[in-house]
């Protein structure tokens, strides 16, 4: 028996012990939940840190199951950033299970990056009966560039507390990040300026703070409540609003189902679009701003598509 | 001079009166533009008005939403340590002390059945409330947790309170290990692991059934785990554990020492798209003590009896579970697990080298609707020679995040060649309230 207990101890301890010696390197190992933190994050410490990113950009954010080399990345971790308002509800035992007592230990290592945004949707009661609802509101704020704009100083804060030797770096490239975002702003809101009003359908309720900020207006979603799949009653009832409100653009992402928009866009003479609201979600995004001028064109080209189609049946 | 007088006196009427009328008219034009300017004005405090209201209505809006924010903050007792889960229940009610209450969950599983083996002790066509698992859990301090799973069986013959699992986590020893200690499923492979309701088939694989128990092995000891950090970033987990003996079906009888186990997991990342876990699994244990003592009916007296070596059982068993994830959040899922025993003596069971193994295929096709197979062989513990072999697919019916339903077919051809095999139809229902969060597997 000590035979045999010695040996697993052995094992464990023989394995262990290059956790001591794990840490190698001077970069900041910052593990982000999605790829548009890691895109921002990036943007503002460059070289200074290794990122990892857990959730996988063409999969549900909501669904993700953290893998072994996930729990090991965060057991390596020096900062861990998370969008926060529930949308990580996996977060929490992927920290439990990677142990890292510097994170659990100092919360300001286990990052949320929502200070500051003002949700939409909040729920005035949390039952299951509306459906997969989040307690703090809608987590898909990072559509709205101006919430970008909140999340770039709060990680350039919150960075430069942890790391106050290079907060002033922190601070510049927050800054130029901001003035590219500032710019782009400007174009994606002249380019789509013609169809400001226009009514849109989503898939998912997770298009709201894109809506809202360019004022576009979302008349229903497919999924009857967040997080159900729709039925062909409700269907029917969808097309025959989309139809009344005249609504041609329908708003999928990639891991959503493919079958019902295109249902709909066929009995309703719409268009389904498939945008990414992460980078990587579609191969034309590769940061947080190349996804939003993807999204922003695709757009733009449905509707001027549309329009034309409008037009040639009127004459 | 008095004709003077009245040329003066008509020129200065006349010039008092052409005087009176600019004035008159003057004062008019300047009251219309005093009455426009006025008029500008108020059209623009009114418009000053309507921004000014619009910005309040848009202050209380944020100030409601941040409150109700705050509120639901401060019910979220795990914020701090990262967890976001938010426990069932109206914000406005999640005050600082109930934000201390541990998050509960519920689950309800309900099966029916139509067998015809008649060896079957629910009956042949049943249903049942085949468990209610209650969880309860919470961090107890910013370096340890305590999760419990207590399980309410409706058996036929009685009602069972089984404490499925209970057992206190804490994080940060030395060399980055964490440490369980009480009742919990040990680290054997991936379906052993899971509770019932987890699992992708209406019951664990008959390997699992066969050497672990009905319900797969859960047993009261003490594991520490690690997964080590190396230069290729190449995830190896691996966990040591010593669980009370006389636990599940290999281990079970009148052993006085307990079952020790260790298992290696490594995980791959093949492409973007798809993934590769692998993991082996040894248990040691034994059944008897190596002198068994009975007493003679006869004579009365102990008779010794030569028992089994220490760890006369070694069980080693691998997995081997491949993901291959689709467009529109398809997953095919391709699990199998083998387990070969080495048994000392056969003082309990026959056969001194039982093995089994499984190969599950899953195939998650939409959000509401998955398919898939299970095929199972086992050279089980109580039969030399034979072999038990089944076939199960089944499809799955996903009514929400919180809600599914199973219907599966399952054949089994008994190991014993005497025996018929058994055609069985289950119907199955998983549904969850509350909060509930399994670990990361």
């Amino acid at each position: 028996m000590k035979r045999i207990l010695f040996s697993m101890m052995f094992t464990v301890l023989f394995l262990a012990v290059p956790v001591a010696f794990g840490k190698t390197g001077s970069q900041i190992r910052v593990v982000a939940t999605t790829r548009v933190l890691s895109s921002l994050i990036s943007d503002i410490a460059g070289d200074l840190i290794d990122i990892y990113t857990i959730a996988p950009p063409k999969r549900d954010v909501h669904f993700v199951q953290p893998t072994p080399k996930d729990v090991l990345m965060t057991k390596k971790a020096d900062v861990f950033i998370m969008t926060g308002g529930e949308l990580e509800i996996w977060a929490g035992p992927l920290l439990d299970a990677a142990g890292n007592l510097a994170l659990k230990e100092n919360k300001k290592r286990v990052f949320d990056v929502s200070r500051g945004i003002e949700f939409l949707e909040i729920p005035t009661v949390l039952t299951r009966a509306e459906g997969d609802i989040h307690a703090f509101g809608n987590p898909h704020y990072w559509t709205d560039p101006r919430n970008v704009r909140i999340m770039i100083d709060n990680m350039a804060e919150q960075f430069g507390e942890l790391y106050p030797e290079h907060a002033q770096m922190f601070r510049q490239n927050a800054g130029k990040l901001k003035t590219r975002l500032d710019e782009k702003m400007k174009l994606w809101e002249k380019r789509l300026m013609p169809w400001r009003g226009a009514g849109i359908v989503t898939y998912h309720k997770s298009w709201s703070y894109f809506a809202e900020w360019f004022g576009f207006n979302v008349i229903a979603e497919i999924e009857p409540k967040p997080g159900i799949p729709p039925g062909s009653k409700y269907l029917g009832e969808l097309m025959k609003q989309i139809k009344e409100n005249n609504v041609r653009v329908i708003i999928r992402e990639p891991f959503q189902d493919r079958s019902a928009p295109s249902r709909i866009a066929q009995e309703t003479g719409g268009e389904v679009l498939t945008l990414g609201q992460f980078p990587g979600a579609v191969s034309e995004a590769a940061d947080y701003i190349g996804m939003m001028d993807h999204n922003v064109e695709m757009l733009a080209k449905a509707f001027e598509t549309l329009g034309q189609q409008n037009n040639k049946r009127m004459k | 001079m008095r004709i003077l007088f009245i040329i003066f006196l008509s020129l200065f009427s006349a010039l008092a009166l052409s005087s009176s009328g600019f004035a008159n008219e003057m004062t008019l034009e300047s009251f219309q533009q005093e009455m426009s300017r006025l008029q500008n004005l108020v059209v623009s405090l009114q418009s000053t008005l309507k921004d000014l209201t619009k910005t309040v209505e848009g202050q209380n809006e944020i100030i409601h939403r941040q409150s109700v924010r705050i509120n639901a903050l401060e019910g979220d007792k795990s914020f701090p340590a990262g967890s976001m889960s938010a426990p069932a229940g109206a914000p406005k009610l999640a005050g600082i002390s109930q934000g201390f209450n541990p998050d509960i969950g519920l689950v309800a599983s309900i099966e029916a059945k139509s067998t015809q083996s008649p060896e079957d002790g629910e009956g042949n066509d049943t249903i049942a409330l085949k468990e209610a698992e209650l969880s309860i859990s919470q961090y107890v301090d910013p370096f340890s947790r305590l999760d419990s799973v207590i399980a309410f069986n409706d058996n036929l013959e009685e009602q069972n309170v089984d404490i499925e699992e209970l057992y206190y986590t804490r994080w940060g020893l030395p060399l980055g290990v964490t440490a369980q200690i009480g009742k919990f499923r040990p680290k054997i492979g991936k379906a052993n692991l899971l509770h019932s309701h987890q699992l992708d088939t209406a019951g664990y694989p008959l390997v699992i059934r066969d050497f672990f128990g009905e319900e797969g092995l859960a047993s009261s000891g003490a594991r520490l785990q690690t997964i080590i950090p190396n230069p290729w970033d190449v995830p190896f987990e691996v966990s040591a554990e010593v669980l009370r003996g006389n636990n599940g079906a290999s281990f079970s009888g009148i052993s006085r020492r307990p079952i020790f186990d260790t298992h290696l997991k490594t995980f791959i990342n093949i492409s973007e798209n798809s993934q590769l876990e692998l993991g082996g699994t040894v248990l040691f244990g034994d059944e008897n003590p190596a002198v068994v003592t009975f007493e003679d009916d006869a004579l009365g007296t102990e008779i010794p009896e030569a028992g089994q070596n220490k760890y006369g059982i070694k069980v080693f068993g691998a997995d081997a579970t491949f993901y291959w994830f689709l467009p529109e959040s398809k997953v095919l899922k391709l699990q199998n697990e083998i387990y070969f025993q080495n048994r000392a003596t056969h003082t309990r069971f026959d056969n001194q080298n039982p093995w089994g193994l499984y190969a599950l295929l899953d195939f998650r096709f939409s959000k509401r609707w998955s398919v898939g197979l299970r095929y199972d062989h086992l050279q089980p513990l109580s039969i030399v020679g034979g072999s038990t072999e089944g076939v199960s697919p089944y499809l799955t019916f996903w009514q929400s995040e919180f809600a599914d339903f199973r219907l599966q077919y399952s054949y089994t051809k008994p190991a014993d060649d005497g025996t018929e095999p058994n055609h069985e139809v289950f119907l199955k229902a998983n549904v969850l309230i509350g909060a509930h969060k399994h670990p990361v597997q």
